[in-house]
């Protein structure tokens, strides 16, 4: 066979060397423009049971972090996200964040782990001192327990003492308005089902002295059936019923409550009922179930929270979760510190961190506080109410008072020796 | 001439002994070049991943190889192991936290507890066969596991041990300092690794063997079984419970995943990658299973679906692990090679 091909430098590799040379050159200024970019870490969960978490949450840091840079970026610097999934592991999410900072070269970090996995994160926070704030875990001992504060690291997420405080007002006054003395309690075996519920009992017991506990139910968590639950509930004849199951766990458990008609011989009480990832997914969700907000369009009922909340199913065609708010309100806060801070190093920005207030539609007044001295959240839109089955879902929510919160809080971190 | 006459005038057997120090000094050699490498790695190359990287190695390279004394030596397929780890972890962590005693002493001191729980635990498991020993190993991994998230006021429950664990200096090593974790995790993996390396290799590493494959027969020739292998259970939870302590301080705290089941998977599956018939195999396996981790986690977030398939591979393609299937290569080559 006669070869066509003639000797000397090919098409193919003059492109080759043209490709190199344009790199070449362009390097310095790809290399600038990189410098420019400020680099935001997140370890999450995106895989397993509650990916949801992680997805949810990525979804609503990526629509605040596209109007950050669309008004500029964070002091000029457009901000890239590098979101990395820990599977939920602890060790990995150590792993994770650790990669982010000192490979991936990440300034700051938003903690999207929720219980052990954020206590891991907080580990490399508090080794690297890279500034870190956690977006997902509700677990209070993070930033009440003393022997957990570090100065660069903040916690953007609501508390279940605070929600515990809240719900038990809420509750004792129905308790009285309608003579419900006799309470059951299920709610999922791990710490934070444990706490909550142990903390619900007290202030509930606190506001209404006449309640007795007659049932306690601890379901494992990612339990599948809970007919065992149900039976021994109904067995015990309580007036009311407390719940802080969640997710996938709680749509579950009110399906299967169903058959047995649950809702219709007590008040049920469940916290963490009025989140959309609940809302939707219960196949018929029972009128009248009493709960906290997780997050709603509709509580706080204002335009801007409305708005935020069309914005984010108009780009994800689906409604906004808990974990959404709390991610997109730590972009705003640190947006903010920025900008006050006129810089992004961390140190600087930790510093205007502290005690800052802004504007944030999830805010109970309009406003949210990082707290100082604990380096929470405060003052974020907090209430209970009564569940339809349609649209709104929870048309009228009580909302909590701060000032009460507050006080019950003091007092709860000293019983627990945290000051 | 009686029998016994005959017996008594017999010249004793000559057995000839297999003169085993020259293979350990060249194991002292292999694990010295292996530290001085890893040691120098941190110079030639600055990454702190690199560092990140060797020190998990260090602690699921020691849980896997120990899992493999059990697996590939003794014939034990335990699903419990990371039972070991976890406690290795939660040992150290605890002691560290509510003792305050310098490290070495909280060392010595968890090796000493897994000591005691895995003579508890393996004096019930080791009396088992087959599935019945994997399933009751199970079931102690989950009884310590849910013992963990139950005993919060003590471990913290499923938030794990909070507050970091205190890291105060000994003999002029701190291992708050990333460099000296790195280097201290090294030493342990290389004479972890060397200890087990003498105990596979000792006439008791042989009768192991001997009870994998016939445990009857060894019985016969007068081998106390049971002994033999509640023996290596425990030598085995030893190492597990040192990888644990290397991950304890590699996170700074101790949590409830380390004592589930899944860690016990993990071990499984790294055997099965690395292969159980050769010593280094569990190792390699760490390596391997570490890289296919950390790489495919920064590209996807279906790190399921490839790990699976890899697995796959191995189990239905290669149906060993890699260094099975790269002994058995070399060995098939160089028989063709004297053909």
């Amino acid at each position: 066979m006669k070869r066509t091909r003639k000797p000397g430098i090919s098409r193919r590799s003059t492109l080759a060397l043209m490709g190199a040379g344009a790199v070449t050159f362009a390097a310095p200024w790809v290399a600038r423009a990189q410098a420019k970019t400020i680099k935001i870490g997140m370890p999450t969960i995106l895989s397993g049971r509650v990916a949801q978490l992680g997805t949810s949450s990525r979804n609503a840091v990526m629509l605040e972090v596209e109007k950050v840079n669309a008004a500029g970026g964070l002091a000029g610097r457009q901000i890239e996200m590098v979101i990395r999934d820990s599977k939920g592991q602890p060790q990995e999410a150590a792993r994770i964040a650790r990669e982010l900072v000192n490979t991936d070269g990440c300034e700051m970090l938003l903690d999207g782990e929720a219980s052990s996995g954020s206590f891991a994160v907080h580990e490399v926070a508090r080794d690297l001192g890279v500034l870190c704030i956690h977006t997902c875990s509700e677990a209070s001992s993070l930033t009440a327990d003393p022997k957990q504060h570090i100065p660069n690291a903040f916690r953007c997420v609501r508390q279940g003492i605070h929600d515990s405080i809240v719900g038990a007002g809420y509750a004792a006054g129905i308790a009285k308005a309608k003579g419900l003395k006799k309470w059951a309690t299920c709610s999922p075996d791990y710490a934070y089902g444990r706490d909550t519920t142990g903390e619900f009992v007290l202030y509930l017991k606190k506001f209404a002295p006449d309640v007795e506990i007659i049932s306690e139910s601890w379901p494992k968590l990612f339990q599948p059936d809970y007919t065992e639950v149900v039976t021994k509930i109904l067995q015990a004849k309580p007036q009311a019923l407390y719940s802080c199951l969640w997710g996938g766990d709680l749509t579950s458990y009110i399906d299967q409550a169903n058959i047995y008609a649950m809702f219709t011989q007590m008040e049920v009480f469940a916290v963490n009922m009025a989140d959309y990832t609940a809302l939707t997914v219960v196949k018929n969700l029972p009128k009248g179930i009493h709960s906290g907000d997780r997050y709603i369009k509709t509580f706080p009922p204002t335009p801007e929270n409305a708005a935020w909340g069309d914005a984010y199913k108009a780009k994800y065609n689906e409604y906004p979760t808990n974990w959404s708010w709390q991610n997109a309100t730590a972009v705003m806060f640190l947006n903010e510190a920025v900008k006050k801070a006129n810089s992004t190093d961390g140190k600087k920005v930790a510093e205007v961190l502290a005690g800052l207030t802004i504007k944030c539609p999830f805010g109970a007044d309009g406003t949210v506080t990082m707290r100082a001295d604990d380096h929470t959240l405060v003052g974020y839109a907090i209430g209970w109410g009564t569940t339809i089955p349609q649209e709104p879902y929870v048309p009228d929510v009580k909302a909590g008072d701060w000032k009460a919160i507050f006080e019950l809080e003091a007092d709860w971190k000293k019983s627990k020796g945290y000051t | 001439m009686t029998e016994l006459q005959a017996g008594q005038s017999a010249q004793p057997l000559e057995v000839p002994r297999i003169e085993t120090r020259p293979q350990r000094y060249r194991d002292v050699l292999i694990a010295l070049a292996a530290f001085v490498l890893l040691a120098l790695l941190p110079m030639v190359f600055g990454s702190k991943q690199l560092l990140d990287f060797v020190i998990r190695c260090a602690a699921y390279g020691l849980f896997a190889t120990s899992l493999n004394l059990l697996v590939g030596y003794t014939g034990l397929i335990s699903f419990g192991h990371g039972m070991f780890f976890g406690l290795g972890a939660y040992g150290f962590g605890l002691m560290m936290q509510k003792t305050g005693v310098p490290i070495p002493v909280a060392f010595v001191a968890t090796l000493a507890m897994t000591f005691v729980v895995a003579v508890v635990i393996g004096a019930i498991c080791v009396r088992l066969k087959e599935i019945y020993f994997a399933f009751v190993t199970l079931a102690f991994q989950m009884l310590i596991h849910s013992t963990i998230l139950s005993w919060q006021s003590l471990t913290g429950g499923d938030q794990g041990l909070r507050g970091g664990i205190p890291r105060p200096p000994f003999l002029g090593i701190d291992l708050s300092n990333h460099l000296h974790l790195y280097i201290t995790s090294c030493a342990l993996l290389v004479i972890g690794l060397f200890l087990m390396r003498q105990i596979a290799q000792s006439p008791f590493g042989y009768t192991l063997r001997m009870i994998r494959d016939n445990a009857t027969r060894a019985s016969f020739i007068g081998i106390d079984v049971w002994r033999a292998k509640l023996t290596i259970f425990v030598l085995a939870a030893l190492f597990a419970a040192t990888g644990g302590m290397i991950m304890a301080l590699f996170v700074s705290g101790a949590y409830p995943e380390f004592a589930y089941w899944t860690i016990s998977g993990e071990g499984i599956f790294i055997n099965m990658l690395g292969g159980v018939t050769t010593f280094l195999g569990p190792m390699v396996g760490t390596v391997l299973l570490l890289i296919l981790n950390d790489t495919v986690t920064r590209l996807t977030e279906y790190q399921g679906i490839v790990l699976g398939v890899v697995i796959l591979f191995f189990a239905i393609g290669l149906r060993k692990g890699l260094m099975d299937f790269v002994v058995e290569w070399f060995a098939q080559r160089r028989g063709e090679g004297r053909g």
